[in-house]
């Protein structure tokens, strides 16, 4: 059985549908005072950064991919 | 002073003068640092944290400190961080064929120390950081810098990040340290990586994130021990161009304390990787102070296109590889985490300084498909973080 899910064709096209709604989304705009579930410590991308900096190192060590662990200042305005 | 001891009335005046504007500017000065809003502050901190690793030929201990102090708000943060890695057992030709001598034991240490700046500004966000990291065979100096905004009423951030890598690459032979050049001219593997990233709070339980990454690698790329099954030595390519596009979704569950968080990550490069990573995450806060996730990821990549299954290459092949990240293969990753908040403690006498601290166990399963010569890996970390 192959372990790929799908063709890397389809997924390109997955992915850039992915970015095409979330641009979509972006339109949409969340008013601070909608923002308290937001600004719980589980929803913030940036809480993980050690573990993620490990998870990293160890994956570019085994893995010929890379990436996926965000970039600086990636969170949104919620705190 | 020196106004006062020559006073006379006129004197008195400017000196009186002198006084007010310096009281004055006192004054501004101790609004400015003291009397900023609370939400500008953010709280030092020292986190302690110690990884373990284990595969078939290597096992590593890399404990990390970690401590932040903002001088005097966020407007400017310094933060230091130092990081051993203690290999106790394993091959510097890690990966390495049975048939070509297999892995020989090596221990090894490497010492890491980054220097990191930032700074708040408004909407802005700026960062910067200096890393040197050094072993036996290997010196690496990196750098990085980063920009990030908030936009649309602080609903989203636009972030911009760049880094590059100037490592010296070497090799230990008959005790002596020569540069590894490859089939290149220098030892200078040279790394450059620019992120752009986009989050977004999608709705008031949603955020949602992009991020594009591009890396462009030259110099010596292969390992200087490792062997293919014939005994020459790898070649690999002097360049690697490198891309990848991930995002993000976290949904706080309604009426629940649970949160979940799809990743998805694609990947390509001009190696002939392609790869699929899918993580899937959910956060669930099931006591006042605790938080348990639990963690599922898989990935998959196809072969670099001059890989050899067998291993055997013809003598006029200029590419020859035996690193098993460059083979086609897949993995599952369970793993959980737990994260306990010890503002509970912190009421009791003499513990007050606990407040705001946290304990963390991490622990992650990699089982990966039979031809990947790795094997399966065992992560865990245990940390302890605390405000100062």
């Amino acid at each position: 059985m192959s372990p790929w899910p799908m063709s890397t064709a389809r997924s390109s096209l997955l992915a850039l549908g992915a970015a095409l709604a979330l641009a979509a989304a972006a339109c949409a705009t969340v008013k601070p005072s909608e923002r308290e579930v937001l600004s719980r410590p589980e929803m913030n991308p940036a809480s993980e950064g050690l573990e993620e900096q490990f998870q990293s190192h160890v994956e570019s060590a085994r893995e010929g991919g890379f990436g996926g662990h965000g970039a600086a200042g990636g969170g949104c305005g919620c705190g | 002073m020196r106004l006062r001891l020559t006073g006379g009335a006129p004197r008195r005046g400017v000196v009186m003068r002198v006084m007010r504007v310096m009281r004055v500017m006192l004054a501004m000065l101790v609004i400015l640092i003291a009397g900023v809003p609370r939400a500008l502050v953010a709280e030092d901190r020292m986190t302690v944290r110690g990884n373990y690793y284990r595969e078939a030929s290597t096992r590593v201990l890399a404990p990390v400190v970690y401590v932040e102090k903002d001088v005097p708000d966020e407007r400017f943060t310094v933060g230091a961080e130092y990081l051993l890695d203690a290999v106790t057992s394993a091959s510097i030709g890690a990966g390495a064929a049975a048939v070509t001598g297999g892995d020989f034991l090596f221990t090894e240490y490497r010492h890491e120390t980054t220097l990191r700046l930032s700074s708040k500004l408004r909407n802005w966000s700026l960062g910067g950081y200096f890393r040197y990291s050094t072993e036996s065979d290997w010196i690496s100096r990196s750098f990085g810098l980063s920009v990030a905004r908030e936009l649309f009423n602080r609903a989203g951030t636009l972030s911009l990040s760049y880094s590059g890598n100037f490592d010296s690459v070497n090799k230990i032979f008959a005790g002596r340290v020569l540069p590894w050049t490859s089939t290149g001219t220098s030892n200078l593997q040279q790394v450059n990586y620019l992120g752009v990233g986009y989050t977004h709070a999608l709705h008031r339980r949603l955020l949602g994130g992009l991020l594009f990454e591009g890396i462009v690698a030259t110099g010596p790329q292969d390992n200087p021990y490792r062997q293919v099954r014939d005994g020459l030595p790898e070649s690999h390519p002097l360049l690697r161009r490198r891309g990848a596009i991930s995002g993000f979704l976290r949904w706080a569950v309604p009426r629940t304390p649970l949160v979940l968080e799809p990743r998805y990550r694609l990947y390509g490069d001009d190696w002939g990787i392609a790869a699929h990573g899918l993580d899937l995450r959910a956060h669930v806060r099931f006591l006042k102070r605790v938080v348990l996730r639990g963690r599922y990821r898989f990935y998959s990549q196809s072969g670099a296109y001059f890989w050899a299954e067998d291993g055997y290459y013809p003598a006029t092949a200029i590419y020859r590889t035996a690193d098993p990240k460059m083979t086609r293969f897949h993995s599952h990753t369970p793993g959980a985490e737990l994260t306990i908040e010890l503002d509970g403690l912190a009421r009791l006498r003499g513990l007050k300084w606990l407040r705001g601290a946290w304990v963390q166990a991490t622990y992650n399963h990699v089982l990966v498909s039979k031809n990947y010569r790795f094997g399966d890996a065992r992560l865990g970390s245990l940390a302890f973080s605390v405000p100062f």
